[in-house]
Formats: structure tokens, sequence, C-alpha cells
């Protein structure tokens, strides 16, 4: 195989791109990091501090941002006056229920996909994608019609429910490439060697493995950072952070450091499970791409 | 163990038909060897003996056992893949013991059988690897080791050893023989090789394009082919197929060609005169069964050298007669060289005439 090294030659056009590369990677950096950062630090500012900024053009006056007393009364109010272990706790079962639930359906829907011929598979193929065409705005009202219909308004399980019918086409489609890689012959042994076809399947998923978990990741985020589903069929008694957090705005009181509280509590455990595994999230959303 | 009965057996993939009324029955312990080139069902019927293919008429039985509706972990096979079908993820160790642990065998019963079949196939010193740790021939060898150490009533072996070496395939080959014969466990054995088929089997079953063309023992495959196309495809170098004619010559007949014309010997005549064989025929007779000497004259064919090929042992040779090229064998002093007129003599005791339409074999 051919090394992947780029080649590189110097020469005044190089080092020119290479200037203009650094100039686009530094306002980059800003652009997505900086939000963020404002966010976290404001989140420890009492409301008077967060809004002391310097005059424009006095650069000198940027250590007044820096200028404050922490405290954690935002993230107390959170938690003590505005029920946020709750809503915590609805956007981890939603988001890991849905994820899962997608997930494992999906491999077995994707399995039979990837490896049985029957008439009308690629019409069945082409329906499952085509479900996810239509922007989920133009199907909320009936979908809100039939679960109100069903009593799963407001409930946990109907919000589970709502994430996998949007991320379940989704894995199957995405799975069934895993699956098509993984050459069938190695079924066909674990079967002469006397294993059932549901065992032969499950020996082959640690070879799938990083693509599936990769594939769950993607699955948490959808939920996690949904706001139209859970606002509208998780209203009441399934509120999850992201609409407990719009709720902070009001029309009187907009709580701001609540607001970047919640925007931290909001953000955090996404942001530490997307480190966690960033390098099977590239492997795996790869993996399909070469073939041995 | 058991015995193998392939009845009236047909595969269809679709329109295509890969495998054609299919006879065959393999007896308890016996060595039988598939063999016809690429695409003419082999696979095909492993893989419906296997049970991981449907078998889409007729029936297979594993003794007196139909088996045409058992799942493959119910057939107590073992089978070696063409594309080794290793587990990518799992050592060689685990390759070689995953049937033993599906099957819930203990741990000491696991080593002991693990050791046993690693010994026997020299990979005793790979068992910590993956298999893409390991090169074709590794892999060829844990592919037999993980069909081996189930002791299963009945092995089928998809080309084993095609993708070895020379060395290593003729090695295996010797390896594979003893192994089947210590352990009498019956075998199918699918290969494209003549040579493998020849050397190793104790029947053969030759197939081509999906229709079992000969079943019967190495000497027979070789010594009387039922066909011109078995008698084309066994035998290396391949055997000389000329056009000739049948001719009566003062009452006796003989195979006439412009070139040249040999009289048949008594008991073939007998043949030709019994059926009502045709006057146009074609000649076939395999390179060691002509002679050659230098020079011209005597009753022999004559014949001019087009190129020689020494062999070390053997030595081939090109030669012309008339417009027909024969391939003939010879001892390696032969003293011929390009150009030199030379005369054949044909051992017509063992060559063969085909019916020029059918291709069915007088003899
Ligand atoms: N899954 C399949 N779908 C359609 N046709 C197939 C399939 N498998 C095999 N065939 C066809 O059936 C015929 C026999 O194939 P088979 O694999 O049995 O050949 P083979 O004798 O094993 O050849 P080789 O020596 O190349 O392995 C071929 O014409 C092949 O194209
Ligand atoms: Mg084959």
């Amino acid at each position: 195989m051919a090394s992947s090294d780029v080649v590189r030659y110097r020469s005044p056009l190089r080092s020119l791109v290479n200037v203009l590369v650094a100039i686009f990677l530094v306002i980059y950096v800003v652009w997505t990091v900086l939000p963020l950062f404002v966010m976290f630090v404001s989140s420890f500012k009492d409301l008077l501090e967060a809004f002391k900024l310097p005059t424009v053009g006095d650069w000198s006056g940027i250590t007044l941002f820096f200028d404050f007393t922490p405290t954690v009364k935002h993230y107390q109010s959170l938690f003590l006056d505005h029920n946020f272990s709750v809503y915590l706790f609805n956007s981890i079962v939603a988001s890991a229920g849905s994820a899962l639930i997608s997930v494992v359906l999906g491999a077995m829907c994707a399995y039979s996909l990837s490896r049985i011929n029957f008439r009308g598979k690629q019409d069945l193929f082409f329906w499952i994608i085509s479900t996810r065409m239509a922007p989920v705005v133009a199907v909320m009202v009936p979908l809100y019609a039939i679960f109100r219909g069903a009593g799963l308004v407001g409930t946990i399980p109907g919000l589970i429910l709502a994430y996998t019918t949007f991320n379940l086409p989704f894995a199957i489609w995405m799975l069934k490439g895993f699956f098509d890689n993984v050459p069938y012959a190695i079924e066909e042994a674990q079967m002469c060697d006397g294993a059932t076809r549901f065992r032969a399947f499950l020996s082959i998923l640690p070879l799938v493995a990083p693509g599936v978990g990769a594939f769950l990741v993607l699955c948490i985020l959808f939920a996690w950072n949904d706001f139209l589903f859970a606002s509208i069929i998780g209203s009441g008694g399934a509120k999850t952070l992201p609409v407990a957090t719009k709720e902070l705005v009001q029309p009187q009181n907009i709580q701001w450091g609540s607001i970047m509280a919640a925007g931290v509590v909001t953000t955090l455990p996404m942001m530490f499970l997307g480190l966690l595994i960033r390098r099977y999230l590239v492997a795996g959303l790869t993996m399909g791409a070469v073939k041995e | 163990m058991a015995s193998v009965t392939i009845d009236h057996v047909w595969k269809y993939y679709g329109k295509t038909e890969a495998v054609k009324d299919l006879n065959l029955k393999c007896a308890d312990g016996e060595f039988l060897s598939v063999l016809g080139p690429s695409g003419c069902g082999k696979s095909s019927t492993l893989r419906m003996l296997a049970g991981l293919e449907h078998i889409s008429a007729g029936d297979i039985r594993f003794g007196e056992r139909r088996i045409n509706d058992l799942p493959p972990k119910d057939r107590d096979i073992a089978m070696v893949f063409e594309n080794y079908a290793l587990y990518p993820h799992k050592t060689v160790r685990e390759n070689i013991a995953n049937s033993l642990m599906l099957r819930g065998a203990s741990r000491a019963t696991i080593e002991q059988k693990v050791k046993k079949a690693t010994e026997l196939l020299q990979i005793g010193h790979l068992l910590q690897r993956k298999p893409q740790e390991l090169s074709g021939g590794q892999k060829q060898r844990v592919a037999i080791g993980r069909a081996i150490v189930r002791e299963p009533q009945l092995f089928l072996f998809d080309e084993p050893i095609a993708h070895l070496d020379a060395k290593l395939r003729a090695h295996m080959r010797g390896e594979l023989k003893i192994m089947q014969r210590e352990l009498g466990t019956t075998m199918i054995y699918v290969t494209h090789d003549q040579l493998e088929a020849l050397s190793m089997a104790d029947r053969i079953a030759v197939m081509h394009e999906g229709v079992l063309q000969q079943f019967g023992t190495p000497q027979e495959i070789y010594d009387h082919p039922v066909n011109e196309w078995v008698a084309g495809f066994v035998g290396e170098p391949p055997m000389n197929f000329v056009d000739c004619l049948i001719e009566d010559r003062g009452g006796v007949l003989h195979a006439v060609h412009p070139s040249f014309a040999v009289p048949v010997t008594g008991s073939q005549e007998a043949i030709l005169r019994d059926s009502a064989h045709r006057a146009e025929v074609r000649m076939g007779i395999r390179p060691d069964q002509i002679g050659i000497v230098t020079g011209d004259g005597g009753d022999a064919v004559a014949a001019q050298i087009l190129l020689t090929e020494p062999l070390g042992g053997d030595m081939l040779v090109d030669a012309a007669v008339g417009q027909e090229k024969f391939l003939v064998k010879t001892k390696p002093d032969f003293q011929g060289r390009r150009g030199d007129a030379c005369r054949l003599a044909f051992d017509t005791g063992r060559w063969h005439l085909f019916d020029r339409d059918t291709g069915l074999a007088y003899f």
C-alpha cells in the first residue's frame, strides 16, 4: 500500500496557504469554543457580574470578564428549585432507551436485510429509508394526534417511542452497511461448527461492534439534543433538559445565570461521551468504507 | 461415521442450473473426491451436503437418515471453506476450539483435542495469533484444524490446499490422506486439481457443467475415461486428440488419418464391430503412450519434431504429423532436435476411440 503521508514541496504559494489555514483555524476555534467558554464561565457568575462588559475597543477591559467571585447558586437553584434532576433523568432515560431499542431492533432488521434474499426486499428497504425523507415537522401533528389517542403524550415511553420511530430507519440503513461488510462465510463456518442461526448472528457482533457503538452514540445525541419532540410529545410529564432550559426564559425575568448553568448541564455529558469514544466513533463510521 | 447418498439432486440458482441430477454414493470411511473445472458445481454440491444451501430437488441421506431439512449444526459435519472463513476476532486457539466450546466440551477435553490437532498440523506455535497475522498456508492449516478437532461423522473439504505453494501442497496431500485414514472419517473432498484427486481419493466423481461425468477409482478414471471430456481433463500433460476414420482394410479395422493408418487390437475390433459404430471417430492417446525414435522409415508414423522441453526427469516433445500436433513424453536422454524427422509408435493397447458426435468412449 502507498504511504498515506501527503508529499509537500516548499513554495511561496505553499507558505501563503499555510498562513491562511492557520488564520482560518484560529477563527474557527474562537467561533466554536468561545460561546461554550462564555457559557461555562457565566454559569458561575452572579447576574451583575455576568453583564459587566468592557466598552467597545477597550482591549485591556477584557480582564473584566475574569473579574468575578465564583458561585454555584445557579446550579443549586436548578436542582433544588427547578427539578432539574428529574429532567436530567428524563433526558438520560429517553435518549439511552430509544438508542438501545433502535440499535437492538435495527441490528436484527439490518442483519436480515443484509443476509436474506426475499421478494420485495429492495422495495421494503427503500420504504424504510423513505420514512426519514419527510421533515419531522410535517408529521408532527398527526403523530401528536396518534400519541394522544394512545395516551402516550407526556410519558417517557411515548418519548422513547417517538425517538425510536425516527432513529430506527436510520439505524437499519447504517447497520446494514456494516453487516454487508462481514463475509457471510464466517457465519456459515459457525453454523457448521454447531451454532444456531441466532448464535451465528451473535458471533459476528464483535466484528460490527465499533460501528454499532458509534451509531448508538449518534442515536443518543439525536434524542438528547432534540427539542421538537420533547416539547410536543413530552410536554407535561416527560420534560427533558432542552425543554426545561427553554422554560427558564420567562417574559418577566430571564434567568441568564440558570440558563447558562442549564446549558452546561446539557452539554457536558455529551462532550464527555464524545471525548470518551472519539476514536471508536471515527473508526466505526468509516468501517464500511474500505473492503478487504 | 456415515455413508452418504446423493439421490437425484438438483441445484438451481434462479435460472442457473448449478447441479443437474447428481447421483453419488459414498461408502462409510471412504475418501471421495469431487473433481471438475471452475464453475462446475462442486462447491454447490458440498454446500448442499453441509446444509448451507437449499437442495432444489432430490434427497441427500447420511446413512439411512434423510438430511434435506436438517440445519447444519445437526448434521454433524465439519467443513473447510474455500476462503478459510476464520473468525477474524478470535485467536487461532479460539478458532480451533470454537466447535468444541459450542458443544459445551470441558476445558480439559478442549485443551487435549486442540493440542492433538495443532501437533498434527504443526501450528502449535501460532495458537495466540489472530488470523490476520498468519500467512495463507497457515490460515489454511488453521481452517483444517478447526474441522478435525471435533471428530464429526463427515468431513467436507472445499479446495482446502488450493492456495498453498506447490511444495507445501504436495506435503499436505500426504498429511491429509494419512489423517483421513487414521481417523477413518468419511471425507468428501472438492478440488479442481486432478493431481490431488488422483493421489488422495479412493474414488473420484468427475463433474462438468453440473453433470456427473464419471464416478470411479482414480485408476478407472485415468485408464478408462467414459468420454472425451474426462479423458482430456484428467492427466497431465493432457491427452492428444486426433480426428480419424474407421476403415476396414483387408478384414482388419484401422484408424485412418491422412498421415497414417493404425490397426486396432483384436479386443477393440470386437467392441467396434459389436456397437453400431460410426466411421467418424476421435482418437485419444496420452503423451506417455507414444513411443518416439529419431530417423525415418519403418512402419511407425512419420513425424517432425517442433519443440523439445526437458523437464529434468522427463522430456516433452512436440511432434507434427501432417497438420496434427502430438505431445510425446519420453526419456530425458532423447537426442532429437527441432526440425529432425522422427517416428511415433502408438501404444494401441491403451489408446482410446471416442464417438465424434456424442464424445462417448468406445474403449
Ligand atoms: N449464490 C449463487 N447465485 C447464483 N449463481 C451461483 C451461486 N453460487 C454459484 N452459482 C453458479 O453455480 C455454478 C456452480 O458454482 P460452484 O460454486 O458450485 O462452482 P465450483 O465448481 O465450486 O467452482 P470453483 O472451482 O470456481 O469454486 C456456477 O455457474 C456459478 O456461477
Ligand atoms: Mg468452489
